[in-house]
């Protein structure tokens, strides 16, 4: 089955762009965003670091159209959710770092319930759902419960829910949470994967071997802000650090964010 | 709408493999509705359909025993008579006492004799008397149980007292036939020329000149049902597990949200809108399913109970619009406290409170007549009575479509309100 893209990115185009985004939420003692701009490239694999509280998950909230920013600007493939938010849901999916699946529901009930409100019926719909449990590696547990699945196996799914559309832009908060080596090593193949069939990738992580081995560039948010961008060779150079973990020690310090 | 339907089956799949919820939303109310209608019997009893059972001992063992059985057979008097060899007043007072019948009448040795004596003596000339004697009274023993309702006591002692009056007027004609027959023949009136000396006379007294005839209010006397516990508690109580239904889809929300599931549609080019209607339409067409066994039970199951069958003959579309839009109501509500509460213990608990709540001052428990004033005027608040009262307007009372409409509305702008509130709660929550 021929799952090419019809679309080619526009490499060197701007698939995300974030301008000088702030954001405080109710009684939160300072902001979770400050002044924060980025900006991620067409067919880019991009890797959103930051210690615990850093403001990750609001920079992809905000990108993925979930709350908006109190103030900046944010486009994605040059839309605004002001304008054009229903088209932006169409070309970005969002894997959210929950299981976003419903335990009842069995696996191709899940892929199909969430195809159909992505919008795909009649046979493209039955060929993304059979690609989606190919991608999973979960075409033998197509009947299955997603309640009888592991950790590994919801993770995997999870993720292929979030390619049905075939998206453009695909957002991930931490996808590799938990799981075994063999299922993140599946994981990571099919990403990359992906990415170089053209779909852009935002990846959230903490796993800093992850990020050093799939991201071309990656940016390391603290306090609201990103501190550093660039890519993992690079940003190891200039700091002289012999891998990413110690990088981001020596940039965040060894403090506990959360005790 | 095209994402609505796949909404409805993803709803309805989860649902029908929730074998612990789906208990929860038919077999409760069903066990409700057969439990509680057994239970209201009292109700029957204050309605007067109820049979008493009553142990009837004469001792005396004259004509005035057989008489008042006689004036004692119909009705829902169900008399037990007793071996008057063998059974003793103790006995009687005994099996009263211990509930086992509800009452007990006992007719003393020589009541039948002191009864003729009593009567003989009353035309006699030396009674002329204008007030009632006691000395020529003959009095028979009554035993009631005293965990009756008064209601009860006072239906069992006016058929007996109309039976004993029954049976003294009887016997007073009787007399006065006879004293008239000597008196007119003494004065040489020759036979059948008056109707004051045969037995005419009996007849005559008998005639009633004054009747009572009870009329249906609202114009809708035929194929109306009668108000029993049945008709009451058959719609009291799909209305309730209907409304308890607010509980799993606030459940199954409160899921959504607190998985992944939420923030991953929220990101989906759908509207909370369509994902809110295609649980509405699931949780309705499971309100229709709950309404349909309740009624099922009423009609086929009671009747072998014992009870009353249900009667939903009338208006039925009338009455699946009332259901349509309670059923509506209980999806809002659902929907609301899914997105109020931050999780399912709160909702549950929360849910499961206010549908008690409604359901007790909404007249499930007890009918909204027969609570105190202020409840009753508490009843309004509830949506639960909104529906109930439809129901029984439509069914009961034979109310035609424009005399339910203040229920309805009711109904609608309370499924409105909600799911307004669910809106801006799902747009905060976003």
């Amino acid at each position: 089955m021929n799952h090419e893209k019809q679309w080619r990115p526009d490499r060197g185009a701007s698939a995300v762009s974030a301008e000088r985004l702030c954001k405080r939420y109710k009684n939160a003692p300072a902001p979770a965003l400050n002044d924060l701009s980025l900006e991620v490239r067409q067919g880019e694999f991009y890797g959103l670091l930051g210690p615990n509280g850093a403001g990750k998950t609001t920079v992809i909230s905000i990108i993925a159209g979930l709350v908006p920013p109190d103030y900046g600007t944010i486009r994605v493939m040059g839309m605004t959710f002001q304008k054009e938010r229903n088209e932006i849901k169409r070309i970005a999916a969002v894997v959210p770092q929950e299981i976003g699946l419903y335990d009842k529901l069995t696996a191709i009930e899940n892929l199909v319930f969430f195809g159909k409100i992505c919008g795909i019926r009649g046979k493209k719909l039955t060929e993304r759902v059979q690609y989606a449990l190919e991608f999973a590696r979960l075409t033998g547990h197509a009947r299955s419960q997603v309640a009888t699945f592991s950790v590994g196996m919801k993770r995997r799914l999870n993720l292929a829910v979030g390619l049905l559309g075939d998206p453009r832009l695909l957002i991930l908060d931490e996808p590799c949470v938990g799981i075994d080596a063999q299922s993140r090593n599946l994981i990571h193949e099919q990403l990359t994967a992906i990415n170089r069939r053209g779909t852009t990738i935002i990846y959230t992580t903490h796993y800093m071997e992850e990020a050093q081995q799939l991201c071309g560039r990656i940016g390391i948010i603290d306090n609201g802000r990103l501190i550093q961008e660039g890519t993992p060779v690079i940003l190891l150079q200039q700091r002289g650090k012999a891998n990413l973990e110690e990088l981001f020690l020596d940039l965040t310090g060894k403090g506990l964010r959360d005790s | 709408m095209m994402k609505v339907f796949p909404a409805i089956i993803k709803e309805l799949l989860t649902l029908v493999r929730d074998r612990a919820g789906l208990l929860v939303l038919f077999l409760m109310p069903a066990i409700l509705v057969v439990v509680i209608t057994l239970v209201q019997e009292n109700i029957l009893e204050l309605t007067g359909q109820k049979n008493f059972k009553v142990l009837f001992l004469d001792s005396d063992q004259g004509g005035l025993g057989k008489l008042l059985r006689e004036q004692l057979a119909s009705g829902n008097l169900e008399l037990v008579v007793q071996d008057a060899k063998q059974a003793r007043v103790g006995d009687i007072e005994a099996a009263v006492a211990n509930g086992e019948y509800q009452a007990g009448i006992v007719i003393p040795p020589g009541a039948s004799r002191r009864f003729q004596k009593a009567a003989a003596r009353l035309l006699q000339p030396d009674q002329g008397a204008a007030r009632p004697q006691d000395s020529l009274v003959t009095s028979l023993y009554l035993f009631m149980d005293p965990a009756m309702m008064a209601g009860s006591r006072a239906a069992i002692t006016g058929r007996l007292q109309n039976a004993l009056a029954a049976i003294a007027l009887e016997v007073k004609l009787s007399m006065l036939s006879k004293t008239m027959q000597a008196a007119l023949d003494r004065l040489g009136v020759p036979p059948g020329s008056t109707p004051l000396a045969n037995e005419k006379l009996a007849v005559l007294f008998r005639q009633p000149l004054l009747a009572v005839t009870e009329n249906q209010v609202g114009g809708q006397s035929g194929g109306v049902p009668q108000y029993n516990p049945v008709q009451q508690n058959v719609p009291a109580w799909a209305l309730f597990g209907m409304f308890f239904t607010a509980i799993p889809i606030a459940g199954s929300i409160i899921r959504e949200r607190t998985s992944g599931v939420w923030t991953r549609l929220m990101t989906l080019p759908v509207s909370p809108l369509a994902l809110f209607a295609g649980k509405a339409f699931a949780y309705i067409g499971v309100c229709f399913c709950q309404f349909l066994l309740i009624a099922l039970i009423g009609i086929f199951l009671f009747p072998l109970l014992g009870l009353p069958a249900f009667i939903i003959a009338t208006k039925l579309p009338a009455v699946l619009l009332a259901l349509l839009l309670s059923s509506l109501a209980a999806c809002g509500y659902g929907i609301f406290l899914g997105l109020a509460c931050n999780s399912y213990e709160q909702a549950s608990t929360l849910g499961a409170t206010t549908v008690v709540a409604a359901a007790a001052i909404g007249g499930v428990m007890v009918p909204v007549y027969a609570m105190p004033h202020t409840m009753q005027r508490l009843s309004i608040i509830s949506p639960i009575n909104w529906g109930l009262d439809a129901i029984h307007a439509l069914l009961l009372r034979g109310a035609a479509l424009p005399a339910v409409y203040g229920d309805f509305g009711r109904l609608f702008l309370f499924f409105a309100v909600c799911a307004f509130l669910a809106w801006k709660l799902a747009l905060t929550r976003q």
